[in-house]
């Protein structure tokens, strides 16, 4: 089964990547073993101001997603209905970890109510919509490694049926506490995903029904019941189809979740193996579309991404001639 | 009536009034309801919380499960959906916690089977609220997309809302909308720490009310785009769903009640129902002294003198936190199935601030609409209505 894939294009207007390194739309140094790292001083360079009371998970959503609308100016964000779409796969247990902690062994004090409210599923998203002004359609998506699949097909079709202009759609998952319950979390094992570190991230991309200033589009975003291997996909007349409305792209770019043991980009792709750059995590594939989006121009960009269960998601996208 | 309108095919429920919404729903009009009481759940380390505790032969992960399995298995039985059908069904749930009580379970079991040994370090294990939802979708065979909702409170009515918006643009062809929330030691504590909790008894409007308790349930509500007639003895369609979110204020949805009305009226229009046309309001009723004001002063807002009963089902099941929508959803309509809307308890006094008091009696439940209300952490507000034919 199939979702369908009847949403109509989706602009893309800015995109904006943010990985374990922590600064926006640059690829530096970063391991493992160092993670993870303060995200103070990126909140004071993307905010300008410290927020204070508030978590990593948190602070890195507001970060990233504001990274994202700062690609914009203001005058395109004003007066239009922006809609928040906040794709985590495994949510803020960078504050519910020490909250239970202090509920079950009172070692650390008494339940802090700040850290609850903080810990509540949605409040990174409530954070994000005041620090950006947002009010309306606000969504937080939480469908492990499909998460920020899902929030784009939610996001597309509240676009197509004109009940907001404007969506802003991100994922973000922060590590914490330790890399072995990081990795249980996310069900990875060497069966069923690439030997790569794991890392985190907030990466985030801004969408708009047919404008003319995009930096690409949104072809299609399919979920498949069942597991469909590349070389199957690309067989498909959906995918037929999608090369068809690409055809004046003359780079196609492979984009491998990290479930896909053999990265190898399919004949005729190039590969861009984004997991180098942020590591493994939920929401990876959000980084991996918004950081190709900025890279590779006049692009057909194909992400392929899987849950341990077979289930499997791919977002298809255009890049515009000229990017930045 | 339109048959492209969004129908209720089936639903389900599991609450503390019983393991099936039917059931649920003939002993909330009978009366008979059990107070919230100390918990006995081998998972909850504390005693000092009263909440509203679903009943079980068996340890607390497995209750969970359970629950989902009799409410999904219901819903599906009154929907008599094929395996066909199923299988070609969207799933949408609704969940805060997900399968965060895996956690709790393990940590205090391991605690108590070992209780020479210092206890080890917490652990989160599950894999995030979207966990429950692929369970879900594997044990039942569905196969189309899914989308798990964390939202608070609003987790599963933000879901039905959805679900309703893509069967509208004929997006799916189907949607299982499930509310999952089983009782957690995090949020029992949670409340408690912001001073929410009600020690005694859950007063929904209540002049005396001084906070909420929290509920356990699961839920199931199945729509579909386009006329069905195995819902039950009548036929039942979700109008005018309206999800909003501000960003005012992080736990409160403005005590003066303006955000309310505005949710609530949009709700109608988009339903194109006027407010007199409303038979009956399912209120979101928390017993906080702030959501029963910010609620009970937008109501007086948007109906002025023909104020049309209201009721809260929280002080009869608690509040199920990301659950409710779904699990007060299929609790009302199998209310209006046995056409009896029953009163809302835990009410004595009137609030002046308020200026009404919940119906106190069951009432008749004819065919028309009714309104749905909820309210949740993070400035979140869901309204619709669902029409009884």
């Amino acid at each position: 089964m199939t979702a369908e894939e009847k949403h109509p294009s989706i602009s893309v207007i800015a995109a904006s990547y943010l990985g374990p390194s922590l600064s926006p739309n640059e690829d530096l140094p970063w391991d493992e073993a160092s993670l993870p790292h303060s995200c103070d001083d990126l909140v004071q360079k993307v905010l300008g101001q410290p927020m204070r009371r508030a978590g990593r998970f948190i602070k890195m959503v507001c970060a990233g997603a504001m990274a994202c609308l700062r690609e914009v100016p203001p005058a395109a964000l004003k007066n239009k209905r922006t809609g928040i779409f906040l794709a985590t796969g495994l949510g803020n247990g960078d504050e519910i970890l020490p909250f239970v902690t202090q509920v079950f062994k009172h070692d650390g004090g008494f339940p802090s109510p700040n850290q609850f409210a903080n810990s509540v599923s949605n409040a990174a998203a409530f954070f994000l919509a005041r620090t950006s002004d947002i009010r309306g359609v606000i969504l937080t998506v939480s469908d492990e490694e499909l998460s920020f699949e899902a929030a784009l097909w939610l996001a597309q079709s509240y676009l197509a049926c004109g009940e907001i202009d404007l969506a802003l759609v991100g994922g973000c998952d922060v590590y914490t506490p330790t890399v072995e319950e990081y990795r249980e979390r996310m069900n990875t094992s060497p069966a069923n995903s690439r030997d790569l570190p794991i890392g985190e991230g907030s990466s985030w991309l801004l969408l708009a029904l047919d404008q003319p200033e995009r930096i690409g589009e949104i072809l299609a975003v399919q979920m498949h019941s069942a597991a469909i291997s590349p070389s199957e996909y690309l067989r498909s007349e959906s995918y037929s189809i999608l090369s068809a409305a690409a055809a004046d792209s003359p780079c196609r770019i492979w984009l491998p979740g990290f479930r896909l043991k053999n990265p190898d980009a399919p004949q005729g792709f190039g590969l861009h193996d984004y997991l180098q750059s942020c590591g493994i995590h939920p929401t990876a594939s959000a980084f991996g579309m918004a950081r190709a989006m900025r890279t590779n121009p006049a692009s057909l960009l194909i992400h392929y991404n899987q849950l341990a269960s077979g289930r499997t998601a791919i977002i298809a996208a255009k890049t515009s001639q000229h990017i930045e | 009536m339109s048959d492209h309108a969004v129908h209720i095919r089936g639903w389900g429920a599991v609450s503390t009034l019983g393991w099936s919404a039917a059931e649920s729903a003939r002993n909330l009009i009978a009366g008979h309801i059990h107070p919230a009481a100390v918990c006995s759940s081998s998972h909850l380390t504390s005693r000092d919380f009263k909440a509203f505790e679903i009943v079980y032969d068996g340890n607390p992960l497995e209750k969970s499960l359970a629950m989902l399995d009799a409410a999904i298995s219901e819903a599906f039985k009154r929907a008599e959906l094929t395996k066909e059908e199923i299988a070609e069904s969207c799933l949408l749930v609704g969940t805060t916690g997900g399968l965060f009580i895996r956690n709790e379970y393990e940590f205090t079991e391991s605690v108590r089977l070992n209780p020479d040994k210092e206890s080890p370090p917490i652990s989160c294990r599950n894999r995030g609220p979207g966990e429950v939802t692929q369970l879900i979708a594997g044990k039942f065979g569905i196969g189309g997309p899914t989308f798990t909702l964390s939202m608070a409170c609003v987790s599963s009515s933000h879901a039905l809302v959805v679900a309703a918006g893509l069967l509208t643009q004929k997006k799916i062809r189907r949607a299982v909308v499930v509310g999952f929330e089983p009782l957690l030691n995090m949020t029992l504590h949670g409340f408690a720490s912001l001073l929410l909790y009600d020690s005694e008894r859950c007063r929904p409007f209540c002049h005396t009310r001084s906070g909420m308790q929290i509920g356990e349930g699961a839920a199931c509500i199945v729509l579909e785009d386009g006329r069905v007639e195995t819902a039950g003895q009548n036929r039942y369609t979700l109008e005018g769903g309206y999800l909003f979110n501000d960003n005012t204020s992080l736990t409160s949805a403005g005590t003066d009640g303006e955000m309310v009305k505005t949710v609530v009226q949009e709700a109608l229009r988009r339903a194109a129902i006027a407010p007199e046309s409303i038979v009956a309001i399912k209120a979101h009723g928390t017993g906080t002294r702030d959501n029963d004001l910010s609620e009970g002063r937008g109501l007086a807002k948007v109906f002025g003198d023909h104020l049309p009963p209201v009721i809260s089902l929280k002080g009869a099941v608690g509040h199920e936190l990301g659950a409710a929508g779904a699990v007060e959803t299929a609790l009302w309509l199998s209310c209006l199935e046995e056409g009896s809307l029953p009163k809302s308890f835990g009410f004595a006094e009137i609030d002046s601030e308020i200026g009404f008091a919940p119906s106190q009696i069951n009432r008749p439940a004819p065919a028309g609409d009714y309104l749905f209300t909820f309210f949740g952490f993070g400035a979140t507000c869901t309204s619709y209505v669902i029409r009884k034919i």
